[in-house]
């Protein structure tokens, strides 16, 4: 019988086996705890490590609003850029295939190699690192096909503003650059991030808050390789506003250009152009000689580039229509006009004579003509620019008065423009001139007001100083009656979404107290200025530009005082005289005769006005 | 005898824990996103093996236990001669089209080769001693220059194992152990650069968080990422993403530990340790010396595979390149392994026929000496 149940294992346990089976259970023991330790006590942190390795926060940059003229042409764009970027935790582990990657990307992106390992070592190791200069289109392509064989680098675009003939419009725009340390604390309570660009001349920085977009964000998870698998959570970026200018692309151009064949001509180097809209304040056309390539400075501007501008002796970089101040010279005898008439001192028929010099307390005073004009009124004097007259009106004026009526025409404030950096000029009286001089010169001839001083601020000169802003805004003022606008150049600006977020809103900032029969009269020598035949009109004939308007020349000295003083020459108008729509003021720094140098170039811009008028006035399209 | 008798005399639950492991593996390694269908192919042919190994009589390889090695040294020649290098290292011999890592069958080669040659006496001489040295220096110096540090690890760790199972005295023992020791200071020297490196990270692994020291930092947060009961399957994150290098091979237990967690670990853990217990008990059941040897050097190669894989992968111990039994990818790894776990199970089918009630019945006799073949 066959017993197969008495077949029983029987382990013969040896003492090596219990030993060995002993050392088996202890070493995983020691697993287990060492397992307990790590998954348990060590748990989260290393889980949260984990975390930190997958997930990361991206910033989805916000578009900046683009800027467009009056009708929607752009004037500056954004367009993409590329930059090469590594992750240096996916950098190859292996010393030969990181040296072979490294050389790679030195010479794919121009960087000296160990500058790039210096960055990339420095830095984070799982966030990206931006490595070397901008890619040009050529580098993106050349890079992007070698990408598979360079694990961690990858490409990224981003949107680098763009202008548009930055000659003409540069300094309306300005330009944006990255924030340096000043920006940042200045802009950091705001939410500025260091890698973030700021408008920081022109509408770019005067229009700021409208223009930056509200940056996104989104959690993604990226594998080892720095490829986003998916993303958890996302928050979408705004795009800045979109920003309608009040300018006309075309009569910027048309401005500019005739400012700049009026320079070469007169053999000029700098001058300054501003087209208002006397009912409103909408700035058309502002112009600034010589202008710069506000690009240069959205790439990083180059050392050379940057003393190239900064030493050259036209100073491209100052925006001389809202920050050159200088002496209106003759273009002021319609406030002194204006002061003489409305402080009961003449009236529009006083007549008074115009000699060739008047004498003041022992000094001579000269007229630009060395004969005398003879007997005139005031809009006479206006047309002729009879200094001696304006000296005797101002001197029956007063310096105190005189200034209150060149601060009601806007002179001595800076104006409110978009943009930073407007210089306010200077209006001086007797108290200015005392606050110039330290305490112990109170009473000296050079800190007391003298009748000289008062009689060559009725002519434009003394301590007074202007901007073509202002300019603008003075012959404005006289064209609509007497109403200073605040100037804007901004006619609209829509969100991200299309709504209509700011939008004209004429302000008037001061009102000249003249009454309206005493400001016509003022026009009426305006008008005569520009209509005296073999002078003035003869820009408007040889133009084919009927002289309806008003206008003044101005000649101005600069540079202390006596005979012979170098000159900056100045034209002001409005225009049509009934109806006036448009005024302007031309500036040639340096120029010596205003009716030859600065009018023509004013009947330029005219020309081209009058000619395109229905379509500078069409609206948005 | 009768299929009942087979029955009965199967170790019941080897192959149990043995299937459970092969699932597990199967699992991890479709989790860290290797080639799952080779995996199911490499399983089946491990279990044709297996069989095949349980089925056949263990003691006819003893008399060729020579050929056997003289087997191994010329596959491992063949290696340095026309193998296949990857990521620096020469292992592979192309076969039929699949690659073949003889390294891999070399530690079950060796595990039956010393077992034939330390039964053959009680007790164990210097000269054996010696001998078994001798024995297993050709195919250890031939597999480090290969270079494969972690394979050599375990050949060193079977050979002391065996000695020990084998009887050789504590002071033998501890004199290879302070040969060792005197060794040691020269390993720099020996080692290939990378292995240097792997071994200076290990005593330092926050050196060089980016370069070398990236494997074990990455696995390590894998591990304890999975906490207490891990992130699920097929949803770790380090692991999914690719954090963690050589998942489906050297770092599998990371994978693995980071989706199943610190409960997912001890099963692990404890099915491995239980399948040791098991190895060990066929060898206190073997009918033989030789048998005794087989069984407990497949223990010594699967324990020395287990404890430096997990331990590399939650930073006791230095990198060396070693697959977790059953578990991480690869063919040759995984069909030797069943192989040999195959072969402790012949063992176990042809062990001592302890009879209580019929002792001398000579059909029982008859049974036993019908195996005995």
């Amino acid at each position: 019988m066959i017993q197969l149940g008495g077949v029983t294992p029987r382990a013969r346990w040896s003492n090596r086996l219990v030993a060995a089976a002993s050392v088996a259970v202890l070493i995983i023991g020691v697993l287990a705890i060492e397992l307990a330790q790590l998954q348990v006590v060590d748990g989260a942190k290393l889980a949260g490590m984990a975390r930190a390795n997958s997930v990361h926060r991206i910033v989805l940059e916000a578009e900046r609003g683009i800027i467009y003229d009056r009708h929607g042409a752009p004037l500056v764009t954004n367009s993409p850029m590329w930059n090469l970027e590594v992750v240096p935790a996916v950098l190859p582990i292996d010393a030969r295939a990181l040296a072979a990657e490294l050389s790679e990307l030195a010479r794919i992106t121009g960087e000296p190699e160990e500058k790039l390992a210096t960055a990339l070592l420095a830095a984070d190791p799982y966030a990206s690192v931006r490595v070397g200069p901008d890619l040009s289109q050529t580098q993106e392509l050349a890079l992007n096909e070698r990408l598979p064989d360079l694990p961690g680098a990858s490409i990224v675009q981003r949107a680098v503003r763009t202008y548009i003939e930055p000659l003409v419009f540069g300094h309306v725009l300005g330009y944006v650059g990255p924030l340096n340390d000043a920006d940042l604390k200045r802009l950091g309570p705001l939410g500025y991030q260091p890698r973030e660009v700021v408008g920081k001349v022109g509408v770019e920085a005067g229009l700021e808050t409208l223009l930056r977009g509200k940056d996104g964000w989104a959690d993604v998870e990226v594998d080892a390789r720095g490829q986003v698998v998916r993303t958890l959570n996302s928050q979408a970026p705004i795009a800045g506003a979109s920003v309608y200018l009040s300018l006309d692309a075309t009569l910027q151009r048309a401005t500019a250009q005739s400012l700049a064949e009026g320079l070469v001509r007169d053999h000029k180097t700098a001058g300054a152009s501003v087209v208002i809209d006397p009912r409103t304040g909408e700035v058309l056309a502002l112009v600034s000689l010589p202008g710069y390539d506000t690009n240069l400075f959205t790439h990083g501007i180059s050392q050379a580039d940057y003393s190239r501008l900064i030493n050259d002796p036209d100073r491209p970089l100052l925006n001389r229509a809202i920050a050159g101040q200088y002496a209106p010279g003759s273009t002021f005898k319609m406030v002194t006009a204006t002061a003489g008439l409305q402080e009961g001192k003449i009236t529009a028929n006083t007549l008074l004579s115009c000699p060739s010099y008047i004498n003041v307390n022992g000094w001579i005073y000269h007229n630009w003509a060395s004969y005398s004009l003879g007997q005139m009124n005031v809009a006479k004097a206006l047309a002729t620019s009879c200094d001696t007259f304006f000296y005797q009106v101002a001197a029956m004026v007063g310096d105190v008065t005189l200034a209150k009526y060149a601060r009601a025409f806007g002179f001595g404030q800076a104006t409110g423009i978009e943009m930073p950096g407007v210089m306010p000029g200077l209006v001086p009286d007797r108290i200015w001139k005392q606050l110039q001089c330290g305490v112990p010169d109170l009473n000296s001839d050079a800190c007391r007001w003298s009748t000289g001083d008062t009689i060559t601020f009725g002519i434009g000169q003394s301590y007074l100083l202007t901007t073509p802003l202002n300019q603008a805004l003075y012959v404005a003022a006289v064209a609509n009656g007497g109403h200073v606008m605040k100037p804007t150049l901004v006619l609209e600006a829509r969100d991200a979404s299309g709504h209509v977020v700011q939008s004209l809103q004429p302000v008037v900032t001061s009102t000249v107290p003249a009454s309206d029969a005493n400001l016509m009269a003022v026009r009426e020598g305006m008008r005569e200025e520009i209509n005296r035949p073999y002078n003035m009109n003869y820009w408007f004939r040889a133009a084919g530009v009927p002289a309806d308007g008003g206008g003044k020349t101005g000649t101005a000295q600069w540079g202390g005082s006596g005979l012979d003083l170098p000159t900056h020459a100045w034209f002001v108008f409005f225009a049509p005289y009934a109806q006036p729509e448009i005024a302007l003021s031309i500036f040639v720094e340096k120029g010596e005769l205003s009716e030859v140098e600065a009018a023509p170039i004013g009947v330029q811009v005219m020309k081209f006005y009058r000619e395109h008028v229905a379509t500078i006035r069409a609206g948005l399209s | 005898m009768s299929t009942t008798a087979l029955w009965r005399r199967l170790d019941h639950l080897q192959p149990l824990l043995v299937s459970m492991l092969a699932a597990l593996g199967l699992m991890t390694v479709y989790s860290a996103h290797a080639d799952w269908g080779r995996q199911v192919l490499w399983l089946i042919l491990g279990l044709g093996a297996y069989a095949a190994a349980s089925a056949f009589d263990y003691r006819r390889l003893r008399p060729v236990a020579l050929a056997l090695y003289a087997g191994m040294i010329l596959l491992l020649l063949a290696v340095h001669l026309v193998g296949h290098s990857a990521l620096g290292a020469r292992r592979w011999l192309s076969v039929a089209g699949f690659p073949l890592e003889p390294s891999e069958l070399s530690k079950l080669l060796l595990v039956v080769v010393l077992a034939a040659y330390l039964s053959r006496g009680e007790r164990l001489s210097w000269r054996t001693f010696g001998g078994a040295l001798l024995i297993a220096a050709p195919p250890a110096c031939l597999i480090l220059t290969q270079p494969d540090l972690g394979t050599t690890i375990v050949l060193v760790g079977v050979m002391f194992g065996m000695l020990f199972l084998a009887g050789a005295r504590a002071w033998q023992l501890f004199s290879l152990v302070l040969a060792g020791g005197v060794a040691l200071p020269l390993l720099p020297y020996l080692l290939h650069g990378y292995q240097r490196r792997r071994l200076e990270i290990f005593l330092d692994p926050n050196q060089d968080p980016l370069g070398a020291g990236y494997n074990l930092l990455q696995a390590r947060i894998a591990v304890g990422a999975g906490g207490l009961f891990g992130q699920g399957w097929l949803r770790g994150l380090q692991g999914q993403l690719g954090f963690v290098p050589e998942r489906a091979t050297d770092f599998v237990f990371a994978i693995f530990a980071e989706e199943f967690g610190l409960f997912g670990s001890l099963v692990l853990l404890a099915v491995f340790g239980l399948l040791l217990i098991r190895l060990l008990r066929t060898a206190a059941v073997a009918p033989d010396r030789f048998g005794e040897l087989v069984a407990g050097g497949v223990f010594l190669m699967i324990l020395v595979q287990v404890v430096e894989n997990v331990g590399m992968n939650i930073g006791l111990l230095p990198i060396a390149g070693i697959p977790l039994p059953l578990i991480s990818y690869g063919g040759s790894a995984t069909i030797t392994t069943l192989a040999a776990l195959g072969l402790v199970q012949s063992v176990a089918l042809r062990r001592r026929a302890v009879v209580h009630a019929h002792q001398g019945s000579p059909r029982t006799h008859g049974v036993a000496s019908e195996f005995a073949g």
